[in-house]
This record gives C-alpha cells, sequence and structure tokens, in this order.
C-alpha cells in the first residue's frame, strides 16, 4: 500500500519535470523567436531597375535570342516571352534557372525575402505561360 | 526533499503561493538555466522570461 502511494508521488513528479521542460522549452522558441534579428530589406519593387541589371545585361540577355551568348532559347518565342518579363523577374529567373543558385541565395543577394523570390518566380512563370498560349511549354 | 513535501510545493505553487513557486523554482533551476544558454552563454534575459512564463503558466499543471 505505501509502496502504490510512494510510485504514485514519484509518478507526479516526473510527470511535473516532463511538463515544465515542456514548457520552459516552448518559453525559449518563443522568446527567440521575439527577439530574432531582423535583417533590413527593400521590396524589390522599390529597386530602380538599373540596380537589378548586371553589367551587360541587356546586350548579354537580348542577343541571347540569337543563340550565341550565355543564355541561349530554343525557342524564339520563349525568348520573347522573356523579354517581356520586367527586368527584375529576368534577373530571378536568370539566377534560378541559369545560375542555379537557391531562393535562399538569391533573397540574400538581392536583400528581399525568400517569398518574395518564389513569388515573383511563380508570377514570371505565369506571364511566361500566358504568353506562350496555353499549354505552352511547362517549366520550373 | 521527499515526495510528500514536493507534492504540497507543488500544489502551493499550481494555487499561487508565491513561496512555494520559488521553492519548485529553485528546485528546477538547473534545468532552466540549461535552456537559458544562448551561444554557450546563459542569457540573463531569456532566464527571467522562462520564469515569467513558468510563474504564469504553474496554474495550468493538472494535479
Amino acid at each position: 500500500m505505501n509502496h502504490q502511494q510512494d510510485s504514485a508521488r514519484d509518478e507526479l513528479r516526473a510527470r511535473f519535470t516532463k511538463w515544465l521542460e515542456t514548457l520552459v522549452y516552448r518559453a525559449k522558441l518563443n522568446y527567440l523567436y521575439k527577439n530574432r534579428e531582423k535583417v533590413e530589406t527593400v521590396p524589390i519593387d522599390e529597386v530602380a531597375e538599373e540596380c537589378l541589371c548586371c553589367p551587360g545585361f541587356e546586350e548579354g540577355c537580348i542577343r541571347d535570342l540569337s543563340g550565341k551568348d550565355e543564355i541561349w532559347f530554343e525557342e524564339e518565342k520563349l525568348g520573347k516571352a522573356f523579354t517581356e518579363l520586367s527586368l527584375a523577374r529576368q534577373r530571378i529567373l536568370l539566377m534560378l534557372f541559369v545560375e542555379e543558385k537557391k531562393p535562399c541565395e538569391i533573397a540574400a543577394e538581392l536583400n528581399c525575402s525568400v517569398q518574395h523570390v518564389y513569388n515573383q518566380r511563380s508570377l514570371a512563370l505565369k506571364k511566361m505561360r500566358l504568353a506562350l498560349g496555353k499549354g505552352g511549354e511547362s517549366f520550373g | 526533499m521527499d515526495e510528500r513535501e514536493f507534492r504540497e510545493v507543488l500544489k502551493g505553487a499550481v494555487a499561487g503561493i508565491h513561496e512555494d513557486l520559488e521553492e519548485l523554482l529553485r528546485m528546477y533551476m538547473p534545468m532552466i538555466n540549461k535552456y537559458s544558454m544562448r551561444n554557450g552563454q546563459l542569457d540573463e534575459d531569456l532566464r527571467q522570461y522562462i520564469m515569467i512564463h513558468v510563474a504564469l503558466n504553474i496554474s495550468k499543471f493538472g494535479m
């Protein structure tokens, strides 16, 4: 009988210790979340397009349609759809698909959020698909 | 502290008795210190935050 009571009390201490540990762990996560370092970002739309251009960007990319430079589009239609995108979106697509950078790397380079990179990528691809017509090339 | 005393202290802390809560926090200080470490150093602010969090939530523990 006494042994049963002791084990019940042990169980209470163990249960409380586990409960407290979870509480403390969550409190720590909460604290770290509230005090996370915030990197000052500027929306990419507010950045002047010239700043986003790499040297020789226009001469390079637009002439790429000829198939002689770094980026070569198999279809002229695709190249045309690409050039219709804003320079910011062109740059994001180039970094993603040509330079094969990860969205987090691009976000760090452009000083914007990763979600913004995903959004721009998604919008750019959507626009290009529209330009290519329904059932056009699927990529990305 | 034996199990009976622990039970009493815990009951008191859950009921909102300050002395019991203080005793309980003192008892679990090693655990609190362990979770208050950031980059290998004790973060006093984090420790204080944790202790306040415990004090505010201890009443939710079901005896």
